[in-house]
């Protein structure tokens, strides 16, 4: 398919293909500049127009076509002649040959490159020599770095000279019957070899010190290209893994640890533990895979890509690639949408258990593995460590153990129902009080932020040891010594009205920077005093002395 | 030199009267006038000779008038006007003498 432009000749109406009319229209340019200025030049114009337009009306009739194609042109061009021969040869001096050169545009030059072709595209266009434009390219390059970001995108920016008629308009030439002759002569060699001719043995010099540093710069280009690819693909290839791992870790394999760090399923637990077994599962499910999808693609195209296979559907791989991402992200949207209304209404459950005697061992089972995750997930049971331990002076006889279990629901019904399920295991044995890390709620109940604040509440008067193995659910203990949790730990205590005091820390004293300054002043105020009345003494004996030797 | 330049001066120099030549045997198109020409291979391509009538009919030499095509565009129907004629004659005269000159020159060596 190609696309068809309408021109009129002589007052009628031609559709040309766009190649023929490309070529068209700058022979007619051509052939039009030349005799424009020629005394009516006008009417020959016109002449030739019509002429041109029987013959292509008389081709389209004998090809039984309707577009006139390059061959045609092509024809006109060989039965007209070329652009000089339509010229007088008398009148060849008088042609003025300075139109405006109205023309002119940017194009990179494709000719003369040593990255992009940037700079002799400039220097086409200011018509100064490559040279003075790759210097100052050089130095902005090396004082600013502004050049090379100018370098690039310019590089993106300015579209490459590709055809003949594209590289007499870079230098501004106007299409006139001199230049034109390259135009036609363009089979022949009108490039390379004619620019170099021209240059003099001093910008012949500066070209071969700036074509050597060129290459140079070439090849730091191409370097950080690859370096930049590198990057790339290490980015990418870290995205892939992460999304493989949000893939790996919906699924659950019997016998078969996805990413296994240290005996906990990375993110397995967790994702079965929040989206439970329904509908949510299997749209987050759907949807990492839609969305891995897409870097799989890329990833198909790079690889084709590298190994310079071209794939032939690449467009429709890409489509697809993006539309199933989109997709993907969506169920992922929904089902983490539909999982955060399930954390909307709050409910807290809570229970007393009352404790015999006042004096007590407070330990806690230490849970094998405890990395810190929030909770862990057994065949029935969903184990959750959000535990707060605190102990507290009550006004009862008897010491108790308080349960404050919360959890959230899409309802305050459900956030209550799930809030009082669950199963916080602990003994009292003698004076030993067993805690636990963990408390468990049933699978099916998932987990919707559910958290258990344990106080020990305790008559005053009343002892408790803390074993150090309830490091880990303590929760900011209120004492009077005002210790921090960790410090509590290994001591006996006992409980106050004010909170817990520690019965056998060593006793430390503490002073006050002012009280020491105060003290210290005080004493030499004292001493200074003491000092000023033996010296008022001292005076009184001298004078006495002095007037007993004068008596005598 | 290149031999094709002289040779395309030659061919010029004859053009006009080689035009107002085809002209006195008779009206003719443009298109016409080209052929013979291109016949005679005085001319390649037809864009020499547009500005030349031109030139002939600014000078009053020809005149034209417009008659209408089936295949295209109304095309111009030249003719010599009087002064062309007796232009047309004296160029006759010069380019008989010239032709016996040259041959007088080149074979009598």
């Amino acid at each position: 398919m190609n696309k068809t432009i309408n021109i009129n000749l002589g007052g009628i109406i031609f559709h040309l293909d766009e190649n023929a009319y490309l070529v068209f229209n700058n022979y007619l340019k051509a052939v039009k500049s030349g005799l424009e200025h020629q005394e009516s030049g006008a009417e020959i114009i016109a002449d030739i127009e019509a002429r041109i337009a029987e013959i292509f009306g008389m081709r389209l009739k004998e090809g039984k076509r309707q577009v006139i194609n390059e061959s045609d042109v092509e024809f006109i061009i060989s039965t007209l002649g070329k652009p000089e021969d339509f010229s007088d040869s008398d009148d060849m001096e008088n042609e003025p040959f300075s139109g405006k050169e109205k023309n002119k545009r940017f194009f990179r030059n494709p000719d003369e490159t040593v990255i992009g072709g940037v700079c002799s595209g400039i220097a086409a266009y200011f018509n100064t020599d490559v040279v003075w434009i790759r210097i100052i390219f050089l130095i902005l390059f090396f004082f600013t770095g502004i050049g090379f970001f100018t370098y690039i995108i310019l590089w993106a920016a300015i579209p490459e000279a590709k055809t003949t008629a594209q590289k007499l308009q870079m230098r501004g030439e106007p299409v006139t019957l001199e230049s034109i002759e390259k135009v036609f002569d363009k089979f022949g060699a009108q490039s390379k070899e004619s620019g170099k001719k021209i240059k003099s043995g001093l910008s012949g010099f500066f070209d071969f010190v700036i074509n050597t540093i060129g290459s140079i710069f070439a090849f730091i280009f191409r370097f950080l290209g690859v370096i930049i690819a590198i990057i790339g693909a290490l980015i990418a290839f870290s995205l892939l893994i992460a999304l493989l791992g949000i893939f790996g870790s919906t699924w659950s394999f019997t016998n078969f640890d996805f990413i296994n760090i240290n005996g906990h399923v990375l993110g397995m637990n967790g994702t079965e533990a929040i989206f439970g077994g329904g509908w949510r599962l299997i749209a987050l499910r759907l949807g990492t895979i839609l969305t891995l999808l897409m870097p799989l693609f890329a990833l198909v195209v790079f690889i084709a890509k590298v190994l310079g296979k071209e794939i032939n559907n690449s467009r429709l791989l890409s489509f697809s690639g993006i539309a199933s991402f989109i997709m993907g992200l969506l169920l992922i949207f929904i089902s983490a949408g539909s999982i955060i209304t399930d954390f909307k209404e709050d409910a807290t459950d809570t229970e007393r258990y009352t404790l015999s005697g006042t004096s007590f061992n407070v330990q806690a089972e230490f849970l094998e593995g405890n990395s810190g995750f929030f909770f862990e997930v057994d065949d029935e049971v969903l184990r959750i460590e959000n535990i707060r331990f605190n102990i507290q002076p009550t006004s009862n006889e008897e010491a108790s153990l308080e349960l404050r279990h919360s959890a959230r629901g899409r309802s305050h019904s459900e956030a209550r129902q799930r809030a009082q399920n669950y199963e916080f295991p602990y003994a009292q044995n003698g004076e030993d009080l067993q805690l636990s890390e963990y408390f468990n709620v049933p699978k099916s109940a998932m987990w919707r932020a559910q958290s258990l604040k344990a106080t020990l509440y305790l008559p005053v008067g009343a002892t408790v040891y803390l074993d150090p193995s309830i490091e880990n659910i303590m929760y900011d203990v209120k004492n009077v010594q005002n210790m921090w949790d960790g410090d509590m730990l290994g001591r006996e205590w006992i409980m106050t009205s004010k909170g817990l005091s520690c019965s056998d820390c060593p006793e430390i004293i503490y002073y006050r920077a002012q009280d020491l300054e105060d003290e210290i002043q005080d004493n030499v105020d004292e001493e200074l005093e003491e000092l000023e009345e033996d010296i008022e003494r001292k005076l009184e004996e001298l004078e006495l002395e002095l007037k007993r030797l004068k008596d005598r | 030199m290149k031999i094709e330049n002289t040779k395309a001066q030659m061919r010029k120099g004859v053009l006009e009267y080689c035009i107002l030549g085809i002209l006195s045997n008779g009206d003719a198109y443009a298109s016409d006038i080209i052929e013979h020409l291109k016949n005679a291979e005085l001319i390649v391509v037809e864009g020499t000779l547009y500005p030349l009538l031109t030139r002939l009919k600014n000078a009053g030499l020809l005149e034209y008038r417009w008659e209408e095509s089936t295949s295209g565009p109304p095309r111009k129907y030249y003719s010599l006007s009087p002064q062309g004629k007796s232009f047309q004659l004296e160029l006759k005269s010069t380019w008989d003498a010239l032709q016996k000159a040259v041959e007088h020159i080149t074979t009598s060596k």
